[in-house]
């Protein structure tokens, strides 16, 4: 499949799921910033990509809205990093988020004939 | 590697982003540009493809401030709103600065303990002096208008006595010629027994006009005044109280008005109680009675002993007052040419008179804590501008804030007058306590002394210098820290070297100046030290140890005559003379230190008596003693013998011993024994009294004057002046036997009141209280402003020695000992010192002619105390730098190389 970075649709899709993708990801450890656009890309078999521009405004908005909380750790032999966890507010939106989207690719699979995934 | 930070930043720019924020997002972004840079390399790609990988995640940049925009909030610019009074701005500036400056002193306690105590010192002392000052110099006397009150004394310049006692008769001639006074009161010292209503007790009072009350504008607080008829002899009796005794002898009863006291044997009618605060001359005057001239006593010219106070009319000046008194002065001159030749007027203000003594001192004090506050400041001052070097980063944000200099200047000022306010409030407190110090050991005899208080007046000069204070030791460090380089300090690790050789340079220039200021008080206080000890030493010709003395006065009505007076003292040197531990016991009228009257005219045989209308009488102060009097105060005979019992009776014929000084000026060629002098003109030959002994001159007035003509009179003879005190010298402690001498003289007479028991070392001790007083606050003082000096100077080393650890260490690194480690510090300190040192000394020669008054037997310049203190300072200042430097020599060079 090829890269649709360019790609209108492909750029709303991203823009309404990107919310749901970053709390996913944050839900069982923090990570930091690199760490979630890696698993973004590699999960995602390289058809979702964040790059720094788009990713880092999406986490200061979760974080400013309260649902991640971000963090500096310090390990040994290492730059101090980020680190981002969900907070008690953000399991909520996330459930609900879940909940919307998983009705949304319902909806759109019975009108489309895409399978359920 | 490439600077990612910068990349970001530069996309970042435009959003006016906090700095803390901004500098977060940069780091948190190039390091994902790194991670991703390093993940490219890591894959196979070359240098170039890695570099492009990361480049490509900041594409759409765009898109980022976009984003960012929308999440971050922009700092807030002060808004400027046009017409905006400047004021509001700066009151709320000034209520943020208060709060700022709270919270920075709350985090640097230790520093903030050290300057306010610091500060509190220095605040406290002036404030405790100024109280002093403000009491006695400045308060208005407590009488109606006090400036129009003033004293008129006889001028005898021409035998040192510019401002000597009148005669009652120039007194009386001076109040009826006059035009330039409202009234004139004369007084006169008289002290009373006190019979009758418990023990007998002596009291201080004085004989007055009955006008005196009025004309000093005071009504008594309870009763009345006199009235003129009581002033006349042979009038009732009557007596006025002091609140002081009316509380300590009747118990606060106004029922005593009305009652009838005996005074030395005499019923006297008490009429009136003054009120608590007021005195007059001074405290020690319990009781007031009308002086009620005789006629005899009001035209007597020859005895000098009145004091006189007067109240200007309204308008009339000192100046027309001083002329006035002059042109009757001279006319009594000629009209009594034998004893008012050389006699002139002198009119001096009455505030002058009480004060005039203490005057120099207090300023000088005064002068000398405005001295210590100074080292206070320039001590914080280091502080702060240490604490400014710490610092820089905050003002590197502020400045980038958009903080403007002067902005700076006054966020500083506002902690520093913060850091003063607190000084402030504690030094008052030290202050109160102080004062009540203070007044514990300030001698009795200065006017107002009780009355000192931290008043209003106090509180507003503790809140003004409070202020000046904190602007003085603010605006070094305020000044310093608005003046350095943005960019460097901003920079990581940069360290604006130029900045900190500038602290470097004030901070050498404080330590200079705590250095001078301190000199000049060390050599103030050296040179005090020095007088004291001096005067401590001087020989006065008496023994003081061993002796004791009291006051023994018999009473008039009880001893009328001389004979009485004679068996009683007799009476009593033998029963105390029998006494075990007493090695001898004599009585007489005045015992050295304590009074400078009684003198009188005499003439000596042989020599041509005054020309009448050209000159008058030699005068010599007169002494009646006891024979045992010369052995028991250990005044040497140098020639011929003393008195002797038995032998110079009343019958016999009448002998003198006179004073060395005495001898040499009446007869130089040195044949004194067996000459004759008669006190006044003798009216028939039996009145010459031959001189039958020679002793040494003793400092009878004044422990710093020379000795002055002295002539003794055996009390056995002489009925003119009845002894008033009784010296009894001792084999042990003086003091241990008071209580058995008391209790001798009652087994005489019963009645017999026995005051003032003291030794002769307090006698010594209390007539140079205030040279003692200003000695030790001046030592006090020095010593305050050494220690501060030194702190200072161990402050600014050890910070010197903190910043140029590196250097330190390169220096032992290639191989420097730690001897010249010690050196390099030292000398740096001794340099500064020695600045210090040479500018204190000019200042101290300037400073120190103010205290020329004060010094006794020393120059204001004297170059031993000059040096000595100089080294001392020095030896201070060394110690003071040499702790640090040992600290610094002991740096382990490795350490001290990778300081940062």
């Amino acid at each position: 499949m090829p890269y649709i970075g360019s790609d209108i649709l492909a750029r709303e899709l991203k823009k309404g799921s990107a919310e749901l993708l970053i709390l996913s990801l944050v839900e069982d450890q923090p990570r930091h910033g690199y760490d979630i656009g890696n698993l973004i890309e590699q999960r995602s078999g390289g058809v979702l990509r964040f790059n720094v521009a788009s990713l880092y405004p999406l986490l200061y908005r979760l974080e400013s809205r309260g649902w991640i909380q971000g963090r500096w750790v310090e390990q040994p032999g290492q730059r101090r990093r980020r680190y981002y966890k969900l907070t008690a507010a953000g399991k909520k939106v996330l459930a609900a988020q879940r909940n919307t989207w998983r009705e949304f690719v319902e909806a759109i699979g019975r009108i489309t004939g895409i399978e359920n995934a | 590697m490439p600077d990612w930070q910068d990349e970001v930043r530069r996309r970042l720019s435009g959003l006016r982003l906090s700095p803390t924020r901004e500098t977060e997002i940069v780091e948190e972004l190039s390091q994902h540009l790194e991670d991703r840079h390093a993940q490219a390399l890591r894959g196979g790609a070359s240098a170039e493809e890695a570099y492009r990988a990361a480049l490509q995640e900041l594409t759409e940049s765009d898109l980022l401030a976009q984003g960012l925009r929308r999440v971050e909030r922009p700092v807030r610019l002060e808004p400027v709103v046009p017409g905006t009074p400047r004021r509001f701005g700066m009151l709320g500036d000034l209520k943020h600065d208060l709060r700022y400056g709270v919270r920075m002193l709350w985090k640097n306690p230790g520093f903030t303990a050290v300057a306010v105590i610091a500060l509190a010192l220095g605040i406290g002392a002036n404030s405790a002096i100024f109280s002093v000052v403000n009491t006695v110099l400045l308060s208005p006397l407590p009488y109606n208008e006090p400036e129009r009150l003033v004293m008129v004394w006889e001028d005898d310049t021409k035998h040192g006595y510019p401002n000597d006692t009148p005669a009652a008769a120039n007194y009386v001639n001076w109040r009826e010629q006059n035009n330039v006074f409202e009234g004139m009161a004369a007084l006169a010292d008289q002290s009373y027994n006190l019979t009758g209503s418990g023990d007998p007790e002596r009291i201080d009072g004085k004989r007055v006009n009955a006008n005196l009350f009025g004309l000093l504008g005071v009504a008594p607080l309870h009763g009345r005044a006199f009235a003129a008829e009581e002033d006349r002899p042979g009038a009732n009796k009557v007596v006025i109280l002091s609140h002081a005794l009316w509380q300590r002898r009747f118990g606060s009863d106004t029922g005593v008005v009305g009652q009838t006291l005996t005074l030395n044997g005499e019923g006297h009618t008490v009429v009136g109680v003054m009120p608590a605060d007021f005195q007059f001359p001074d405290r020690q005057a319990e009781m007031w009675v009308p002086i009620a001239f005789t006629q005899q006593e009001a035209a007597n010219r020859g005895r000098h002993y009145l004091e006189v106070v007067a109240r200007l009319k309204q308008g009339v000046s000192l100046e027309q007052a001083r002329a006035e008194m002059s042109t009757i002065a001279a006319r009594l001159q000629q009209q009594f040419p034998e004893q008012n030749t050389d006699l002139g007027a002198s009119v001096e203000p009455l505030h002058e008179h009480l004060v005039g003594d203490i005057r120099p001192a207090l300023l000088v004090l005064l002068g000398a804590v405005g001295l210590v506050l100074l080292i206070s400041c320039a001590n914080v001052a280091n502080l702060l501008l240490a604490r400014a070097a710490v610092r820089q980063k905050e003002i590197a944000l502020r400045t980038a804030l958009g903080a403007s200099r002067m902005r700076l200047i006054r966020q500083f000022l506002t902690e520093s007058v913060l850091l003063a306010a607190f000084g402030g409030v504690l030094g008052l407190l030290l202050a109160v306590w102080g004062v009540t110090l203070l007044k514990t050991f300030i001698p009795e005899n200065i006017s107002q002394v009780k009355a000192i208080t931290v008043d209003t007046r106090v509180l507003v000069f503790t809140v003004l210098v409070t202020l000046l204070t904190g602007l003085i030791f603010g605006l070094a460090p305020a000044a310093q820290a608005s003046k350095f380089n943005l960019n460097e300090t901003l920079k990581e690790g940069g360290r604006d070297a130029a900045a900190a050789r500038g602290g470097n340079f004030v901070r050498g220039l404080l330590v200079v100046a705590e250095v001078a200021i301190s000199l000049v008080l060390l050599v103030g206080a050296g040179l005090l030290i020095n007088s004291f000890l001096r005067l401590r030493s001087v020989d006065p010709g008496f023994r003081t140890d061993n002796l004791l003395t009291m006051n023994v006065v018999l009473p008039q009505q009880k001893y009328p005559d001389h004979a009485r007076r004679t068996a009683f003292y007799t009476d009593m040197i033998r029963r105390v003379e029998a006494l075990p531990g007493v090695r001898s016991a004599a009585v007489t009228n005045w015992i050295p230190l304590v009074y400078q009257g009684d003198s009188i005219g005499v003439t000596v045989e042989g020599q041509p008596a005054p020309v009448p209308g050209q000159g008058k009488l030699p005068i010599v102060t007169t002494r009646v003693v006891s024979p045992q009097y010369f052995d028991t105060m250990g005044i040497r005979l140098l020639q011929g013998r003393g008195f002797e019992d038995g032998r110079d009776r009343v019958d016999s014929p009448c002998v003198v011993v006179v004073g060395e000084g005495v001898a040499r000026r009446f007869w130089p060629e040195g044949a004194a024994l067996g000459k004759r002098v008669v006190p006044g003109t003798p009216d028939n030959p039996d009145d010459w009294c031959e001189v039958v002994g020679v002793v040494r001159d003793v400092r009878q007035l004044d422990l710093a004057a020379d000795p002055k003509p002295l002539m003794y009179f055996t009390n056995a003879q002489a009925g003119f002046f009845a002894p008033r005190y009784l010296v009894v010298s001792t084999e042990g402690e003086p003091s241990a036997l008071a209580g058995t001498v008391r209790k001798t003289v009652w087994e005489v007479d019963k009645d017999q009141p026995v005051s003032n028991v003291n030794t002769m070392e307090g006698v010594l001790s209390e007539s140079i209280a205030r040279q003692r007083f200003s000695t030790l606050l001046l030592g006090i003082f020095a010593g305050l402003a050494m220690i501060l000096a030194a702190v200072g100077i161990y402050g600014v080393m050890s910070y010197s020695m903190a910043q140029r650890t590196r250097e330190i260490g390169i220096r032992m690194a290639l191989g420097a000992q730690k001897r010249d480690v010690l050196m390099l510090a030292v000398g740096q300190g001794l340099k500064l010192v020695a600045i210090g040192v040479a500018l204190g000394l000019v200042g101290a020669f300037a400073l120190t002619r103010v205290m020329t008054s004060l010094l006794y037997g020393v120059s204001a310049t004297d170059p031993a105390t000059l040096v000595t203190i100089s080294l001392i300072l020095v030896a201070v200042a060394l110690l003071a730098s040499y702790i640090p430097a040992r600290r610094a020599a002991k740096v382990d060079p490795l350490i001290a190389l990778r300081y940062e």
